[in-house]
Parts: structure tokens; sequence; C-alpha cells
């Protein structure tokens, strides 16, 4: 057999391959009944598919490399494909022990693998069928390759075997050689998962963590103190110590080191150190900075091991979420909403409110330090929160801005603002993002970003953002607690002590009852029953409710709010039970009910306090919600402030008023504010019952403290004089009203004579007109009395005195020197008398005036002392100031007696009420006032006699009232001055016969001249002189002469008035 | 010698790896790469995967002298890692893309450290 014969055969061969050995595939295609040629080209398609397939499925790893086998198979000599199938069976054979000796975990994913590989599945159904005719084929192969023949064959070519199976390896280096890439990927797809799982690391089956909890053999713990915040120090120096020695005879023996620091951290001031034994340690750490191993070491217990490396899991921030900025400073602490999150959640997209100034305090002329660089501008103050304006910022700043107006998306000094906001991608270091606490006011500033307008604030997030502060949750001990989390879920108790966050309870309920747990805070949760009446502390913006529960979801509560009589819910951490009922009623320093100021031009009254806002109603009677930033000063409450209402009553805080008009509202005085009248309402609750409405438009119902409105009235009639002068007529006098200035007891010490109070000392501080409110000396006491009971004392002395009489300044100078004038006695009958008819009104004084006036016509003389003694005791010196006034000159001249009395009168009675009701001349009134009653008033009495009553004549008949008693005073007066008469009878007889005496009466008119002077001789003195000198004179000689010298006698007494003057004086 | 050592004043440029939250500064792992996960995260010369891939805030720092036999080292699942400092807690975790790239090439199944890992056990 040549070699060509032979490879062309085996060429043939290697094509058809069944057609190598007929027969045995004909046996074997007789098995299968038929076997002609179509069908064996057939069954070789198949087959090869089978194998294919059939490799596949044993190890689909190696599907690559079976292939190139099998191509290489096919070309190969007859007993090659033998070899190889043997070779292949080998590999199988070794991949299955492998397999089976080899890695569990491998096998196991191989088998997963397969059952995820769905087709696979579906193929080997299939292959089941193919691998019937396969394994008959291969078995007529077999058969075939160890055909006697064949073998008779191989060793004669046994050289050319050689050398195909050198070029076999050729042909497979070649193609290995060729398909590099794709081998290393499928020898690394095969051993890759070995190298990996050989280190350890990634493990595909992670080791349960209970798996991993420490044992007695593994190193312990203990705990090294270590200076606070320097942790992370103290880890990187045991590092660097590790590492310096490592290799070295000192290398240390400790396994590892950790901390668990941080500002928040309870583990803080320790550093954990894992060692074999606590010697090593000593070593390791000796001469460390900041780490004190030799103070005390402890040894962490076996089972809190795990404990100390726990790690929980910061909440991730979610869009819209609060959080606050760290930095810049110009934003340190302002409030930024998350936009969105990276996948790391290490990166945010915020916004916030910008503050810009738009280079409005930019020094252009700043210096510019030696780079070219401006300095940084001076920390002034930080310009105010305010959204984005491109107006603004062209003004100054066009050449930093770009955007377009239309997508409100503007880019300037390199920020990006969107809807006026500042968007920013920030880092999640440098936000503050637990307990944010957003405020309402903060968080309303994001809630009109909507492009509609609409507002649409995320209360999902705020909750969220509140919620997630846990700093708030506070437990006093008291507190009803559930435990909601861990194993002693659903255990209740009552807190009984916490400590940082860790919360001791008394168990009251279930099998745990009446022992003392502690358990951490964060499983924990307020418990209320629905009823409770609930305060809301902290956290939630409904801060300060007061409320009822009246529904409970897992942890939050649903509560009835007092104030609004609205539903809030918030968590059961953010509620305390409350014993106060209503709301505190006060933000900031704005209480309920306050007057504040809200323009200068308007005030208005709270009447509600919500957490950030008030409810104010305002003197137009608005209603406003207002933040306290809008107010701008609170208005102290004005005690003392007076108004009158439409009556002109006074009106005051606290009295109560009632609409006239309008609705009719009734309520009490809270505010006075120039015309307008803040007043509260028991009956109305809207506005809390505050109503606001115009002095004018109101009529006082009650006054505060029993201030009789009506009595504080000014009564016009009593003060116009002419209707007091002619009440009804003539005859019938008022009565003297009191007094219409300040009650002159106020202030005056007393003693209460009368009542439960009898006998005790006070001061009196406000009067009405029957009541004086009394305030004891003794105890600390105002006490109502009634005046009558008073007994009026002298602050000093003790000694009783009278109110009213201290009253008159005036008056009093004039008493005083009075009783100095010897009428001592007098001086206190004085004081009762001219109390008593005081008090007595006037009827006693009516006749008094009536017989004064009688006197006149008759004898004054004879009814003065007569009066005088009539009169009582008491009253008498009253009187008798103006009676005695008389006296010393009773005697004298009867006829002044009424003239006397009249002024005696007035300072008796010392009423300028009258000097003024009289309308008496100014000569009579002046007494009244300014010389007192004592002896002023009496010397224009006199006064009219001397210098001549020009004035009385002339005002007597004015005074129309009092004709009847002007005249009785002043005419006797006015008619003792014998100047009248003579002055009409001189001339009358002096005109008629005057020619005649004169010749007669020579020597008389030196007769004439002597009244000449009496009465001051401007014009009477030529009269007489011409005319009637001589006749008067001569007639007077006889008739004549006495008369005037009965005149004259009155003169007299004008002279010794004078001379008595003096005396009285003395 | 002291290559893990870092001076307090580079403590602000340290980064901790999100797989085996190995922490190292920025530098180191731009040079040098995770010297755990590099094969699969492919750190070294790559700034955005080493953004994506290590995280600036950590928590507790572990320094491990012997990962062998530490018990630390097996409860953190850090055996079989190279000797040096690491973190409790690493916040922040990988992107999807990372993750699913991990778990095919590298086989390795990956448990955040940013502390959600302990509700799962």
């Amino acid at each position: 057999m040549s070699t060509s014969n032979l490879l062309s055969a085996q060429f043939d061969d290697s094509e058809e391959d069944d057609d190598f050995n007929p027969q045995p595939a004909d046996l074997s295609d007789a098995e299968d009944a038929g076997g002609n040629d179509d069908e064996d080209a057939d069954n070789q398609i198949k087959r090869d598919a089978a194998r294919q397939k059939s490799k596949g499925q044993v190890s689909d790893d190696e599907d690559g490399v079976n292939r190139d086998d099998e191509d290489e198979e096919g070309e190969g000599e007859d007993t090659a494909p033998r070899d190889e199938d043997e070779e292949e069976d080998e590999e199988e054979e070794d991949e299955e022990d492998e397999e089976i000796t080899g890695h569990r975990r491998k096998r196991r994913r191989e088998r997963r693998n397969q059952f995820l590989d769905v087709e696979a599945e579906v193929d080997e159904d299939e292959d089941e069928v193919d691998d019937d005719e396969d394994e008959n084929e291969l078995g007529a192969n077999f058969i075939a390759d160890t055909h006697p023949d064949d073998l008779a064959d191989l060793p004669a070519g046994g050289e050319t075997d050689d050398r195909r199976h050198r070029e076999l390896d050729r042909r497979r280096e070649m193609e290995a050689s060729l398909d590099a890439e794709k081998q290393a990927e499928i020898l690394r797809q095969r051993y890759a998962n070995r190298n990996r799982s050989s280190r350890g690391i990634g493990d595909s089956v992670v080791v349960p963590k209970r798996l991993l909890l420490p044992g007695v053999d593994d190193p312990s713990i203990w705990a090294v103190r270590c200076k606070e915040g320097k942790e992370r120090e103290a880890v990187f120096s045991i590092m660097k110590r590790i590492e310096e020695r490592l290799g070295t005879k000192d290398e240390l023996a400790i396994t590892s080191a950790f901390e668990r620091g941080g500002t928040q951290s309870t583990m803080k001031g320790f550093i954990y150190v894992e060692a074999q034994r606590q010697a090593d340690i000593m070593t390791a750490l000796d001469g460390l900075m900041n780490v004190y191993p030799r103070t005390k070491m402890m040894l962490v217990e076996i089972k809190e091991m795990p404990d100390l490396l726990r790690v929980t899991k910061t909440p991730s921030l979610e869009p819209g979420a609060y959080v606050r900025l760290k930095r810049p400073p110009k934003y340190a602490g302002d409030l930024a909403q998350v936009i969105d999150v990276t996948d790391t959640g290490l990166e945010l997209r915020i916004r916030y409110v910008p503050r810009l100034d738009y280079g409005l305090h930019e020094d252009t002329n700043a210096p510019t330090d030696a780079f070219g660089k401006r300095k940084r501008p001076m920390a002034g103050p930080r310009p105010p929160q305010r959204l984005f304006s491109e107006v603004e910022a062209k003004k100054r700043h066009a050449k930093y801005l770009q955007g377009r107006p239309d997508t409100k998306t503007w880019n300037y000094m390199g920020d990006e603002y969107v809807n006026g906001y500042c968007e920013k991608e920030v880092k999640v270091q440098t936000l503050i993002t637990t307990d944010v606490n957003p405020t309402l006011e903060e968080v309303t500033r994001f809630a009109s970003g909507a492009e509609d307008g609409t507002e649409n604030l995320d209360l999902n997030a705020l909750a969220a953002s509140l919620k997630a502060s846990t700093a708030n949750a506070s437990y006093l001990p008291g507190d009803i607690i559930e435990v909601y989390e861990g194993e002693q879920k659903g255990v209740v108790g009552k807190t009984v002590s916490v400590q940082g966050d860790i919360v001791t309870m008394a168990v009251s309920e279930g099998a745990l009852k009446d022992q003392t747990i502690e358990v951490p805070t964060k499983g924990l949760r307020k418990r209320f029953r629905e009823g409770d009446h609930v305060k809301v502390i902290g956290g939630s913006r409904f801060r300060d409710e007061v409320g009822m529960v009246v529904k409970i979801v897992e942890d939050r509560v649903t509560l009835l709010s007092d104030q609004g009589n609205t539903e809030i819910t918030v968590f059961s951490k953010d509620l305390r039970e409350a014993s106060d009922s209503g709301g505190a009623g006060s933000l900031g320093k704005y209480d309920l009910f306050d007057l504040v100021q809200l323009d200068p031009s308007t005030v208005a009254c709270i009447v509600k306090v919500d957490r950030e806002s008030l409810v104010v109603l305002d003197q137009n009677a608005q209603v406003r919600t207002v933040m306290p930033s809008q107010i701008s000063n609170k208005l102290e409450k004005r005690k003392f402030a007076v108004a009158t209402d439409r009556n002109g009553s006074e009106i005051r805080l606290d009295d109560v008023v009632k609409e006239h008009g309008g609705e009719a509202r009734s309520g009490k005085i809270i505010h006075i504010h120039r015309a307008f009248l803040f007043c509260r309402s028991t009956t109305s609750t809207e506005n809390a019952g505050v109503f606001v409405t115009r002095t004018a438009s109101v009529a006082t119902v009650s006054a505060k403290g029993g201030r009789i409105a009506p009595t504080n009235v000014p009564d016009l009639n009593t003060m116009n004089p002419a209707m007091k002068r002619n009440p009804q007529g003539a005859g019938s006098m008022p009565p003297p009203k009191t007094t219409f200035t300040r009650d002159r007891s106020i202030g005056q010490t007393v003693t209460i004579r009368k009542g439960p109070y009898k006998g005790l000392l006070g001061i009196v501080k406000e009067t009405t007109d029957d009541n004086a409110r009394v305030e004891l000396h003794t105890k600390n006491k105002t006490v109502n009395v009634p005046k009558d009971a008073l007994g009026f004392k002298d602050k000093v002395s003790g000694q009783s005195i009278d109110p009213n009489s201290r009253g008159g300044a005036g008056g009093r100078g004039g008493f005083t020197s009075r009783g100095r004038g010897g009428l001592g006695g007098a001086t206190p009958a004085a004081w009762d008398g001219g109390r008593t008819p005081m008090a007595a009104t006037g009827v006693e004084r009516t006749p008094a005036w009536g017989t004064s006036r009688t006197p006149a016509g008759g004898a004054n003389g004879g009814r003065t002392p007569a009066w005088k003694s009539g009169g009582d005791g008491g009253r008498t010196p009253g009187w008798a100031d103006g009676s005695r006034t008389v006296n010393p000159y009773d005697g004298s001249r009867t006829a002044y007696g009424a003239g006397n009395r009249t002024p005696a009168w007035s300072s008796g009675a010392k009423t300028p009420a009258y000097g003024l009701s009289d309308g008496f001349a100014a000569g009579s009134k002046t007494p009244g006032y300014g010389g007192g009653d004592s002896w002023g008033s009496k010397t224009p009495a006199y006064q009219p006699q001397q210098h001549q009553s020009e004035s009385s004549w002339q005002n007597q008949p004015a005074s129309n009232g009092w004709s009847s008693n002007a005249y009785d005073a002043p005419t006797p007066g006015a008619n003792a001055s014998a100047p009248t008469p003579a002055a009409m009878n001189a001339p009358t007889p002096g005109a008629y016969s005057a020619p005649t005496p004169a010749p007669y009466n020579a020597p008389t008119p030196a007769a004439a001249p002597t009244p000449a002077p009496g009465w001051g001789g401007g014009w009477g003195a030529p009269t007489p002189q011409a005319m009637d000198a001589p006749t008067p004179g001569a007639q007077q000689g006889y008739y004549a002469a006495p008369t005037p010298g009965a005149y004259g006698v009155p003169e007299t007494p004008a002279a010794n008035w004078q001379d008595d003057g003096p005396r009285y004086v003395d | 010698m002291s290559e893990n050592f870092v001076t307090p004043g580079q403590h602000r440029n340290l980064r901790a790896c999100m797989v085996c939250s190995i922490v190292m500064t920025q530098n180191r792992f731009l040079r040098e790469g995770c010297p755990n996960c590099e094969e699969f995260l492919h750190l070294q010369g790559s700034m955005d995967a080493i953004i994506d891939c290590t995280s600036q805030v950590f928590e507790g720092l572990i320094t491990l002298a012997d990962p062998s036999k530490s018990w630390v080292a097996k409860w953190q699942r850090l055996d079989g890692y190279v000797r040096g400092v690491y973190a409790t807690k690493v916040a922040g975790q990988l992107p999807d893309e990372i993750v699913a790239a991990i778990e095919d090439e590298g086989r390795i199944r990956y448990i955040p450290r940013d502390g959600t890992e302990t509700d799962a056990d």
C-alpha cells in the first residue's frame, strides 16, 4: 500500500467514515431496518451534531476545545478517531474525577448553570434520542475500529501514523496560536473561580454572620483609653508601628486595632485592640501618642464583640428631603432641598435660596494681590435670602450672566439658577443631614416653586426630615412607653430613668411584669390611649398644640387640637401627656391678646398664636395671619388709658361696654388705642372673642370697681350760673353742691369708726360719693368703707381734722390768724360749725339768709345776737364769725349790722358758690375768695362805706336776685353815707334856698366846708360854696347840724373800724 | 515600609473602597489601585473609577495587622485581604452597572459596606 494510496484512501475514509467499514455499518443499519447510503449520510450529519451536543453537555466549558478536536478527528486516520475518543474519554473521566473530588462549590454552580440554561435542557431531551443512535453508531465504530483487518493494517502504517500524529499536533498548535484570545478567554473562565476561591475573597456564597461569631479561640479585644478625637490618628500610628517592626524581632503581636470614634459616638475616647494576650497590647502601644494603655484596660466580652463593629445604615436621602449647608460660610446653616441623589448616595443635587448682592457691595478698586487675584472680600453681613433675579444681575453683572429667559435657567457667576433657586452638586459631607428640623418659615420658601404658582409643599418630605431627627425624641421618667422593635417587642412599661440612649423601664404588663429592663430608645415609642390629653412637644410644626388623642396608627397619633378643633397627626415621640389645657398661647414675646404694632398706622390684637405665626385682628377689623417678623413691636398695655364713650362717660380698661347700633356686641375692654377699643366678649368665639370698635360707638355698661359712670360726668346744669341763679323762679336755693374737685379725702389718714374694720387706721386710696377704699396700715389690704364711718386724722399729729375745711388753702390761713386774735376757743368749734352747716345743707342757711335779710328791713342789732344765741353751740361759732365780726361794732351801728353780716355770712359759709351765685359786685366776691372767710370779707363790707358806694349803688341794681339783700347790707351803708342825702338835699335847698339864707347865714358857710372835706371835695366843695353853703349852714345851724352829725357818726365807725383792724390783727 | 501610614494632614484625602473597605489616600488609589479589588475595579489611573467605587465617607478605622488570624477581619469579611487600614462602615453604594460587572467578571457577591447588610442576616 503506497502512502499516496493510503493517503487517498484515508482521505476518502475521512470523507466518508461510514463507508470505510461498510459492513459493520450495514450491520448496524440492519438493526435500524434499512441502511442505504442516504440514511447513512443522514446519520452522519445527525451524529456529528449529536456528538457536539453531547460534548457540550458533558462539559460546556470545553466546548470549543472539543469541537477543535472533533475537526481534527475527522481528518485524522481511522485509528486517530479512536485514540482521540479514548483521550476524550480519559479527559472526561479526569474531569469527572476532578469534579467529584474538586471544589464542591464549583460543582454546585455548574449544576446551577445547567439548570439555568433552559435551552440546554430542551436539547437534552433530543440528545437522549440522538445519544441512542449515537451510541449505536459509536458502537459500530468501535466494532469497526477494533476490526481485525484494521489491526492488521495498523502496524504496517506505523510510520505514517506517527507522521500524522505530528501533523495533527502541528495543526493543533497552529489553530491554538490562531485562536489565542479565545483560548485565553476559555481558560480564564475555567480557572478564574479556582483562583478566586483560593484567595478567599468574594466567596460567591457569603458565610452568614452568625457563623462568624467569635469563639474562645479567637483573639480577645481590649478597650484602651485614647485621647478623644485622636482615634483615627491612633489607628494610623499603630499601623505605622506594625509595618515598621514587621519582620523584626519586635514584631507586634496584635492582630488588629480599631476605633469607633466620632462626635456622636458613645465609643469615643477608646480604641480597641485585638490580641491574644494583654501583654502584647502593652508592648504594641507603649509610647504611642494619644493612647493610654497604662490606664485601666477593659476586656471586651466575647458576646459583646460583634456589637463593637455593628454598623447602622445612615438613612439615605431622598429627593425632596431637606438638608442644611455647612459651607460656604455665606450659606452655612441655610436650608436646602435635595433634588437628586447620585447612585453612590455621596453626591447630591440640591437647591437653595441664594444670598446674592449682585455686586452691590463690590469694591471695583479693591487691591489685587501678587497673583492678580482679587483678595477675598472681607466677611461682611451676608445678603438676605432672596430668589435669583436676572434683572438685578443684569444691572451690574451682565457679563457674568448667561441663560435664556424662556427656561428660567440662568448661569451667574458660575452657579446655576433655576426658577430663582440656586442648584448645585454637592458632596454629602458638606451637608448636615441629621437633625435638620426645618421650620415652617424656611420650608415655605421652597413651597412656591411650582410653575403655575400653586404651592406644593411636600409634606411627606418634610415629615421624613423631621422624623429622622431623633434629638427631639426625649423620654422623661413617668412616660408610658412601648417597645416596638427588637426582642422585647410589645413590652409596655413606664420610664424609670433615661441615660443617653438607654431607657430604663419598669414593665407594667405581660410576662416581664414588675421587672426593670433597659432598652435603647431606638426601638421605643411612647404609648398613648385614645382620649388622652396630650401636647405636641417637638419636631413637628404643630409644636405646643394641645389636644385629645382620637386615633393611633402605629406610631402616628391623630389628635383633635383644643385650640383650632382641627385634627392633626404627629408621631408619638413628639407627644407628651399634657396636664395643662389650651395652648401656651405665646410665640416668643407675643402672647394671646397682646396689642401689637404692624405698621405705623396699624395696630392689631393677637387672637391666635400658632407655632410659627400669629393671627391678629387689626384696628380695621381685618383678620390677618402674620409672622412674628412682620410685627414691628408690641404695645404695652396702658393701664391708665382713658377714653370717653358716646355718652361722654369715661371708659377705662376692663370696663364692660356695649356697642351702640351695629351688632350690639358687648365685651370687656382689653385695649384702648386712640379711638379704637379692642374688646373681648365671652359670648363669642370668633377671633377668640375679640372685636374691635370705636370709642364713639360704645356705651358703658358697667365700669370697673364700681365707678359709677354718670356721677363722674360733670352736671352742666349745676355749672351754669344762669340756671343756678334762678332754678325755678325766685326763692328756693339749691343746696350747695359738694366739691367738684378731687376728693380731698384721698390720701388722708383715717380711722374707721364703724363696721368690721372699726378702729383700724388707714389711708384713703379711692373714693366714690359714699364709699372710700381705705388701705389699712395693719393689714396689707384695701377695704371699702362708707365715708361716714371715717374719721380723718392729721398725718403727723394724729389729731382729728376735717378734710374739707383743710381744702381751702387761703381759708386756712385766715382761720389761723383769727384764732390768734383772741378767738382761740372758737377755732375748734369753727371746724365743726363750719362743717355742720355744710352737711346740713342749706336748710338752715336759707333762714339765715332770711334773717339776715329781715333785719335789713327791721332791727338788725337785736336780731343778730338773738340769732346767734338761738343757734346751737356747734353752729354758732360758725355764724359767730359773721356775728362776731359784727359784734365789736354792734353797739355802735346797728344799721350796719346787716351789712356786716352779709360778708360774715359769706365768710361763715365761705362758699365761693355763693359768691358766684350772688352775682354780687366784685367787692363782695373778692373777700369770699381772696380774703378768706374771716376778715377779708368784712373789710369789703366796709369798703363800700369807705370809698363811698359808687360801686354799691351801681351794682346793687344789677344784682337782681339779691337786690334786697344787697340793700340790706350796703343800703344802710350807702344810706349812711351822709353825702347822698346831703348831696340831694344840699343842692335842692341850696338851689332854692341858697339865695335866701345865704345873706343870713354868713358864718355858716364855715360849716359848709366841713362836710365838703368829709365827702371828698372834688365837686362838693365848690357847690356849697357857690350856692349851698350858706343855706345849710344857716339852716343847719340848728337842725341840719345835728343831722349831719348823726350822719357824721357813721363816718366815725369807719375810723373806729380802722382802728379795730389792727386790734384784730393783733 | 510604612506604606499604609497616612499623616493626619492627609486624612482629608482618604477614601475607602466600597468593596473591600480598605482606606487609602486618593492618590494612592490612583497610583496603585485597590490592592484587593484591582482586578475587577480597575481603579489604577482612573479617577472616574475611584470616584465611583470609593467613598470619602466612612467610619471606624481598623488597623489590620494579621488578616488571617484576626477575628475582626473575619467578622468584617476582610480575611484574605492584604494588611492595611480598613473601615467598618463605608457610606455609599457601588453603581449598579459596576456591581453587575463585578458579579459577572469577578464572581463576587457584592456586599455593601454602608450598613445595609446587617439587616439582611
